[in-house]
């Protein structure tokens, strides 16, 4: 039988309730990284990474084989230098390598967040834990940014980590790639920009990601609550618009702000901006300007956060 | 003062939730009684800082409602009546995140978990997955959040809820052990009468948004001299009928000697032990019964009702 013998008050200090979103959030990621199939997508997208990681080291040996077997057949090896270099640029650490791996990441991020988010956010509403957190001292905007700031980790881990660590090997490999901006035009391996403005536009990439991805899920994951439901919802928003806006753009030849309904060219079109991508350069052809792309994923992020706002507001913490 | 309300209204749209409600209460272990729909659960959001009220102004251990929000859930500790768990943790994390909540460092939090769930006697289940818990356990488990930061206020929602009799039995006694003998202020909600009847030394009935009655139970119970308990030993059969014919209502037969009579305006008690002396029957007990709780509550909510009924007359004619 409990007795309250042994009770012994507390005294100490309370923290600000900023210091609840960290434990919030730690929650939430001990959840998801405890299920195996996580791990199982985080490790598909570890693959994706070691090929772009070895690939630029078999993008170095190539180079230095072929001037051996150009010497050996007789041809200029600096146009087939140049060939090679063009079909792989992908791998040399220019904008290119980095807009193809926040692409092709993104892809496994959207599919890890649709499963992830009904675990993240939507099992607090169905077991009705969400009264555990507002009722505490906190306000609905840090249990917000607590389940946010969750979902900007696993994106982070996904691709800023992995892309950082990339960037990295390519100053390993050569001091001047970080320290020389122009290092790709005067070395004529590639475009874009080197050095600090490529590492602020990988870090900006990244950020807009998590903002954006960790925003949406979490509105998504409130209103829909379980995992079948958010897939559908996220199948729409990333396949099924991107679907319809190609067909409106490309087949029907509508206006190019069209586009600006599916919300991943947003994202990916603003990342390669960050990135110093031209505006024509920007495939599929043609693009709304980058302003309203910007101004599409503004709003989108707005909606979410007053839906968030109102949701939280009416909840109800005593049945 | 535990609790201050001064003409607190809550509206949602066209329903009114709760009509001027005013309310002092000193700190103690306070009921809160009504039936669905009375405004209890949106009481309690405006208590927690949750919902600010439509009009009207309150205080909660001197927090103001209106701007208090977060400082005044930190001096409360909340056990919600749903089970709001958290699956896939284990008790002392559970605990210890509501600690972390509550602004105690990770440190702090998780030793005080450790204490305060032993003093529950949840020591042994610390490191048991919380779906794993029986629904007494889960009860222990949500008092044990609400009080690991040791605030002076609690406000629990059905903390006996879906427990069996030893269990209810036992979370009573902490109830009671809190308010008693650690200071506790106690703000009880529940549908269980007996709960706070144990526990409770005042109460507040709550009906359509408004306040039918406040006080210390025992002031609101009304003292009958009409109504007695009687413990018989013996065949009270004849006994028994010759009460009725005495005039004397037999309210409630326990089917084990014990009786709650009603007499007539007049009557004496000697005539009990008269009539028993004649049938041989051996009065053992005889006390006079006065109103409970639940017959208060009754007749609170009924004179409610008759007063409206009143009231929409007057207005039709």
């Amino acid at each position: 039988m409990a007795s309250l013998l042994h009770y012994r008050p507390w005294q100490g200090e309370f923290h600000s309730p900023w210091w609840s979103i960290w434990p919030i959030a730690r929650v939430s990621l001990g959840m998801f990284l405890s299920r195996r199939m996580f791990w199982g997508l985080y490790a598909c997208g570890l693959l994706l990474f070691l090929m772009f990681f070895f690939g630029a080291y078999l993008l170095a040996w190539a180079e230095s084989q072929l001037g051996v077997a150009a010497q050996q057949f007789g041809r200029d090896p600096s146009r087939m230098l140049r060939g090679i270099r063009q079909a792989l640029r992908i791998l040399n650490g220019s904008q290119d390598t980095f807009q193809y791996f926040f692409a092709y990441q993104g892809g496994i991020i959207v599919v890890t967040l649709s499963l992830a988010g009904s675990l993240l956010v939507g099992d607090d509403f169905t077991n009705k834990s969400h009264a555990f957190y507002l009722a505490k001292p906190i306000s609905r905007w840090h249990y917000i940014l607590g389940k946010c700031a969750a979902v900007a980790v696993i994106v982070q881990l996904m691709t800023t980590l992995p892309a950082l660590v990339l960037y990295g090997q390519h100053a390993f490999d050569d001091w001047s790639y970080l320290t020389n901006v122009n290092y790709f035009y005067e070395n004529d391996t590639g475009k874009g920009p080197a050095g600090i403005p490529l590492l602020l536009a990988v870090l900006g990439y990244g950020l807009l990601l998590s903002v954006f991805l960790s925003v949406l899920l979490v509105a998504t994951a409130m209103w829909m609550r379980r995992t079948m439901p958010l897939i559908l919802v996220w199948m729409s928003l990333f396949f099924f618009a991107r679907v319809l806006a190609n067909i409106l753009v490309d087949g029907l030849k509508y206006d190019a702000r069209w586009r600006l309904i599916d919300l991943w060219n947003n994202v990916t079109m603003l990342g390669q901006g960050m990135l110093a991508y031209a505006h024509e350069d920007i495939n599929p052809k043609p693009q709304p300007e980058f302003w309203e792309a910007a101004a599409v994923l503004i709003g989108v992020t707005t909606i979410c956060l007053m839906y968030l706002n109102h949701r939280t507001q009416g909840v109800e913490i005593v049945d | 003062m535990f609790i201050e309300l001064h003409n607190i209204s809550r509206s949602f749209g066209d329903n009114h939730a709760l009509v001027d409600v005013n309310l002092t209460l000193e700190r103690g272990r306070i009921g809160l009684l009504g039936p669905n729909g009375a405004g209890k659960s949106t009481l309690m959001k405006i208590l927690l800082g949750l919902l600010p009220p439509t009009s009207g102004t309150g205080r909660v251990l001197d927090h103001d409602l209106a701007t208090a929000g977060v400082a005044l859930r930190r001096a409360i500790g909340y056990m919600p009546e749903a089970d709001a768990l958290i699956p896939g943790m284990q008790g002392a994390e559970y605990v210890a995140l509501a600690g972390e909540l509550y602004g105690m460092s990770r440190m702090q939090a998780l030793r005080r978990a450790h204490e305060v769930l032993t003093c529950l006697d949840l020591d042994d289940a610390r490191y048991r997955l919380l779906e794993e818990y029986s629904t007494g356990m889960k009860q222990r488990l949500k008092l044990a959040q609400a009080l690991v930061h040791d605030p002076p206020v609690l406000l629990l929602d059905e903390p006996t809820s879906g427990m069996d009799p030893a269990g209810r039995e036992g979370m009573l006694d902490l109830l009671v052990q809190l308010g008693r003998d650690h200071g506790k202020a106690i703000l009880l909600s529940t549908h269980l009468l007996g709960d706070i009847d144990r526990v409770c030394d005042a109460v507040v009935i709550l009906h359509q948004g408004r306040i039918l009655c406040q006080g210390p139970v025992d002031q609101l119970c009304r003292s009958r001299h009409d109504r007695y308990r009687l413990l018989l030993q013996g065949d009270p059969n004849r006994f028994l009928e010759d009460l009725r014919l005495e005039g004397v209502q037999i309210l409630h037969d326990n089917g084990r000697g014990e009786y709650r009579v009603q007499v007539p305006a007049g009557w004496t008690n000697q005539a009990f032990f008269k009539l028993a002396q004649l049938h041989q029957v051996v009065v053992r007990g005889l006390q006079s019964d006065d109103e409970d709780l639940e017959e208060l509550f009754h007749r609170v909510i009924q004179e409610s009702g008759a007063r409206s009924q009143d009231s929409i007359r007057g207005t039709e004619y």
